[in-house]
């Protein structure tokens, strides 16, 4: 017998199902580390299962029968992948999969950190673009307020004469004019600028009515890269026109 | 009882492999070979045939459900059932949930004591022994087996000492295993 004789019995016991309390806990404890007694069990549950056979003879009614083949027809079940088959491949990819998702999750982390230091720059520009944009909305306010004095400083002792001033970029197409001291206009009238280019026709560049003589215009964008040989001013409709309708009032230079 | 095959866990093993691939004519077939083991267990243990067509029922619904229960590579099916059956019909006597889960019962059963031809000798060489043995060591077998009473219930049903109950029950399971595997 090759068992452990302190346990012989109880294996016994416990492959019938005899076996209770604290006897039977310190049987599947040993079990648990003694392949030979694991074994005697198999066999002693062998010879239980002799005993059990011992009871044949009465065979189940035939309604259980068509009782089980009812039941089982009526309960479909997925069929499951094997996994002795399966198994080998099924672990390779799974490993597979877990190294991929540790590169994803490195790459990710370079990636975030990347973003923050972008997030950064980004912050630091917005700040800094924030100012300027504050800066030009006050200078535009200044220009364009309807109380804004302004003043004509000449030598001597001579009288303001109508003045416009044009600053135009011809890259961004931008264009600021100021001007002053220009007459009343007729009732329906209105001064339009024109950028004159170097060839073509003029270019409308904004109506306007002075306040008290003087206006300001800030026309963001022109047609780009337009060439100016000057700038003039018109009297159009209020609506303002698409060529000049009337011979210009000013005509500037370049300075 | 059993049909004649040159190997019956290979046969086991393919109609287990059948059902698990959902073949309901293979459950029909596994169902004609073992539902007398399983069946006259129960009714020997519950004494009702009512309750045992139930146990009949649910012992074959599990292996449909759960074919993977049964490992064919680690013991016999018909020794496995048999045990199964005694087991899931003491634990409706007792009306208590099962005590152990049914894929960690192995049963070692040698494939020849089943085969058709020598399945009726073998029920034979069973009964012999069992005839042979003395009535206080038959009883305290069958008490434990087909009744579920632990030794210590037997010893204070019968009087006699727990390690004498202890030594009959294994002298009696010796007793069927040499009886059958002289």
């Amino acid at each position: 017998m090759s068992v452990h004789e302190q346990f012989a019995d109880d294996l016994a016991l416990y492959a019938t199902g005899a076996l209770q309390g604290s006897e039977r806990v310190a049987v599947e404890t040993h079990l648990r580390e003694c392949a030979q007694c694991r074994s005697e069990l198999e066999r002693l549950r062998g010879d239980a299962a002799l005993l059990a056979f011992s009871t044949s003879g009465p065979r189940p009614p035939s309604r259980s029968r068509e009782r089980l083949l009812s039941a089982i027809a009526r309960e479909t079940r997925s069929v499951p992948v094997s996994r002795s088959k399966w198994g080998p491949w099924w672990s390779t990819l799974e490993w597979a999969a877990a190294a991929a998702l540790l590169v994803v999750v490195f790459l990710l982390l370079h990636q975030n950190r990347l973003l923050r230091t972008r997030i950064g720059d980004l912050e630091a520009g917005s700040t800094e673009q924030q100012q300027q944009l504050q800066q030009a909305k006050q200078l535009l306010a200044t220009l364009t307020a309807p109380d804004a004095a302004r003043y004509v400083l000449v030598a001597g002792n001579k009288p303001p004469q109508p003045q416009g001033k044009a600053i135009y970029v011809a890259s961004s197409g931008t264009l600021v004019f100021l001007a002053s001291n220009l007459p009343d206009l007729p009732p329906q009238k209105a001064y339009e600028l024109w950028l004159i280019p170097t060839t073509g026709s003029p270019i409308p560049a904004g109506v306007f009515k002075p306040s008290q003589g003087s206006a300001a215009i800030i026309k963001p964008p022109l047609p780009l890269g337009v060439e100016a040989k000057t700038f003039a001013i018109t009297v159009e409709p209020e609506a303002g026109s698409p060529a000049p309708t009337s011979q210009p009032i000013m005509v500037g230079t370049r300075g | 009882m059993l049909r004649a095959a040159s190997d019956v866990a290979s046969a086991d093993a393919s109609l287990v492999a059948a059902i698990r691939n959902g073949d309901e004519a293979a459950m029909a077939q596994l169902y004609d070979r073992y539902s007398g083991v399983v069946y006259s267990v129960a009714l020997r243990v519950l004494g009702d045939t009512g309750a045992a067509e139930d146990i009949l029922q649910e012992v074959f619904m599990q292996i449909w459900r759960s074919p993977d229960v049964f490992d064919a590579s680690r013991g016999s099916l018909a020794g496995w059932l048999a045990v199964i059956a005694r087991n899931r019909a003491i634990d409706s006597l007792r009306k208590r949930r099962p005590e152990a889960e049914i894929t960690e019962v192995i049963v070692s059963v040698e494939p020849d004591l089943v085969r058709g031809v020598e399945w009726g000798r073998t029920i034979e060489k069973i009964r012999g022994a069992l005839g042979s043995m003395l009535p206080p060591q038959r009883s305290a077998l069958e008490m434990s087996f087909f009744e579920g009473l632990t030794h210590s219930e037997i010893a204070a049903k019968t009087g006699e000492p727990l390690g004498t109950i202890k030594t009959r029950i294994r002298a009696g399971l010796l007793a069927l295993r040499k009886a059958c595997n002289p």
